[in-house]
């Protein structure tokens, strides 16, 4: 088991680990233990970090998964309580899923509402080929500045899966027996390492005015973003830091959170879409609608 | 899905403007009654299903996985109440995560088992002590799994072809994968138990998984 000491120490050795991700080979060594489950928390961010960013590597990982799963037929089967259904099924009401991801082949046919609330899917095809003036209707036709940021963003080059986003998935993989719900639950965890897990996962880091840096991960084609900040000061008890998504129609809030450790994460709420901006500021506790303060930090994508 | 559109247009002509509806038809189906038994839903169907909020879908896929969720679960977490709370935990994050499940790249049940697993093993990784994990293990059989598991009627099939493929396998090889898979172990505690060096582990398991693909005829 990971101790929070050596995850911190982890977290600075990045450069090592960039070496762990560039070694592919080794990282197939890696495939059948990792279906097993068999690879403590560190070894298993390592090695999905890795697979996110080589096809031939998460194809590996697959078919063994798969093998892996025919061993679950010699457990033998035990009838669960009759309560655990109904509480399952009372408890889907709060529980929201998932947005679909978008998919690469399927032509954009389905008659998508432009209303949904799923821009990014039908509005950002993950295609780099596809040139973003030919993307299907979305909700807000992007401005010359959006066209630009989406062109410069499709120009990068692919699989820029860092550190940054491998350190994510070490938090999401060391933080364990943690609840369900809430910004760090597991279903926060889950959307979290399955932003840094997509293939077009793309993450930077800035430093933020007053300490500390901010770390932002995005995929475009899940519409999702998340951010780790370490090192940012605590607040008053009566502060808040809040995330905005900003574009040219004004500052949409994303969320908020607190800093009481040296680090913390969170899924943004709220749609991506690359082009967007993303700030951070500090508002009353509970959040503003709108930011009353100057940003601390606007990261562009 | 063929064979269910076509007993349930056979079955019921008024049923003919739905046809496009294969999820209604499935439901349908399922209440006639008529003639030979319709083949139920599988579970990739209803996951697919639950992808698109059925909750219907959720609760038949429960009740078709349930037992061997928990059952696996349960291999795990040895626990009652523990292996409860991990399986509730699994069946809401495959409500959550359904709309993202891929078929390109496995089945629905194997990518039900490999969350189940996951989960399962980061709960006992969590929660216990590795003294206790060496504790439960002394009491268990651990050599050969084949040997140790009730044949249950409606997967017999299914054991059958597993305990083929692990026959594949080398004893040693098949000690070091049911470490991991039943017990939850990592490498590094499997060395340590069955005291040879890390790499000696990596290797059998790697090999292990590897004559078991083969044996098992996985494809993805």
């Amino acid at each position: 088991m990971t101790e929070p000491g050596d995850r911190d120490g982890e977290h600075t050795d990045e450069p090592r680990l960039a070496r762990e991700f560039a070694s592919l080979e080794a990282m197939h060594e890696l495939a059948a233990a990792h279906a097993l489950d068999a690879l403590d928390a560190d070894e298993r961010a390592a090695f999905e970090a890795a697979a996110a960013a080589s096809p031939e590597l998460r194809a590996a990982a697959d078919s063994h998964a798969e093998s892996a799963a025919v061993l679950a037929a010699l457990a033998e089967p035990v009838e669960p309580p009759p309560a655990l259904k109904q509480r399952l099924m009372a408890q889907l009401d709060g529980l929201p899923q998932q947005q679909p991801v978008a998919q690469r082949v399927e032509p954009a046919t389905s008659a998508e509402p432009v209303a949904s609330a799923t821009p990014a899917a039908s509005a950002e095809p993950a295609a780099p080929a596809q040139p973003a003036s030919s993307a299907a209707p979305i909700e807000r036709p992007p401005g010359r500045a959006q066209a630009h940021a989406r062109r410069r963003w499709f120009e990068r080059p692919g699989a820029l899966l860092g550190a940054a986003a491998a350190a994510i998935l070490l938090i999401a993989g060391a933080v364990l027996g943690v609840a369900w719900s809430g910004p760090n639950g597991w279903g926060a965890q889950r959307e979290m390492a399955a932003i840094a897990e997509a293939p077009d996962a793309q993450s930077q880091t800035h430093e933020v005015a007053g300490g500390g840096e901010i770390t932002l991960v995005t995929s475009a084609e899940q519409g999702r973003s998340g951010v780790v900040v370490a090192g940012l000061p605590e607040l008053e008890a009566d502060q808040t830091y809040e995330l905005w998504y900003i574009d040219d129609s004004g500052a949409a809030s994303a969320g908020t959170f607190d800093v009481s450790g040296e680090e913390t994460w969170r899924v943004l709420e709220g749609s991506f879409t690359p082009g967007v901006a993303v700030g951070v500021t500090v508002e009353p506790a509970g959040g503003s609608p709108q930011p009353t303060t100057e940003p601390i930090v606007v990261i562009p994508t | 899905m063929i064979r269910v559109l076509q007993l349930a247009r056979g079955d019921a002509a008024d049923l003919s403007a739905r046809d496009a509806r294969s999820d209604m038809l499935g439901l349908v189906v399922d209440g006639s009654g008529a003639g030979a038994p319709a083949p139920a839903p599988t579970p990739d169907e209803l996951l697919a299903r639950v992808g698109a909020g059925d909750r219907q879908a959720f609760a038949a896929l429960y009740d078709a996985t349930a037992p061997r969720v928990f059952g696996l679960v349960r291999r795990l977490v040895v626990d009652p109440a523990q292996a409860e709370e991990v399986t509730q935990d699994v069946y809401l994050e495959i409500w959550q995560t359904a709309p993202r499940f891929d078929p390109a790249r496995g089945s629905a049940l194997a990518w039900m088992f490999t969350l189940a697993h996951r989960r399962a093993v980061d709960r006992i990784r969590a929660a216990q002590a590795a003294r206790d994990r060496d504790l439960r293990i002394g009491a268990r059989d651990l050599d050969v799994p084949v040997d140790t598991v009730a044949e249950e009627v409606e997967v017999r099939v299914e054991h059958e072809r597993v305990h083929e493929a692990l026959a594949d396998l080398s004893k040693l090889q098949r000690e070091c994968v049911a470490l991991a898979y039943y017990d939850g172990l990592t490498q590094r505690e499997i060395a340590e138990r069955l005291e040879v060096p890390l790499g000696t582990v990596k290797t059998r398991l790697r090999d292990g998984m590897i004559r078991l693909r083969s044996a098992l005829g996985v494809t993805t």
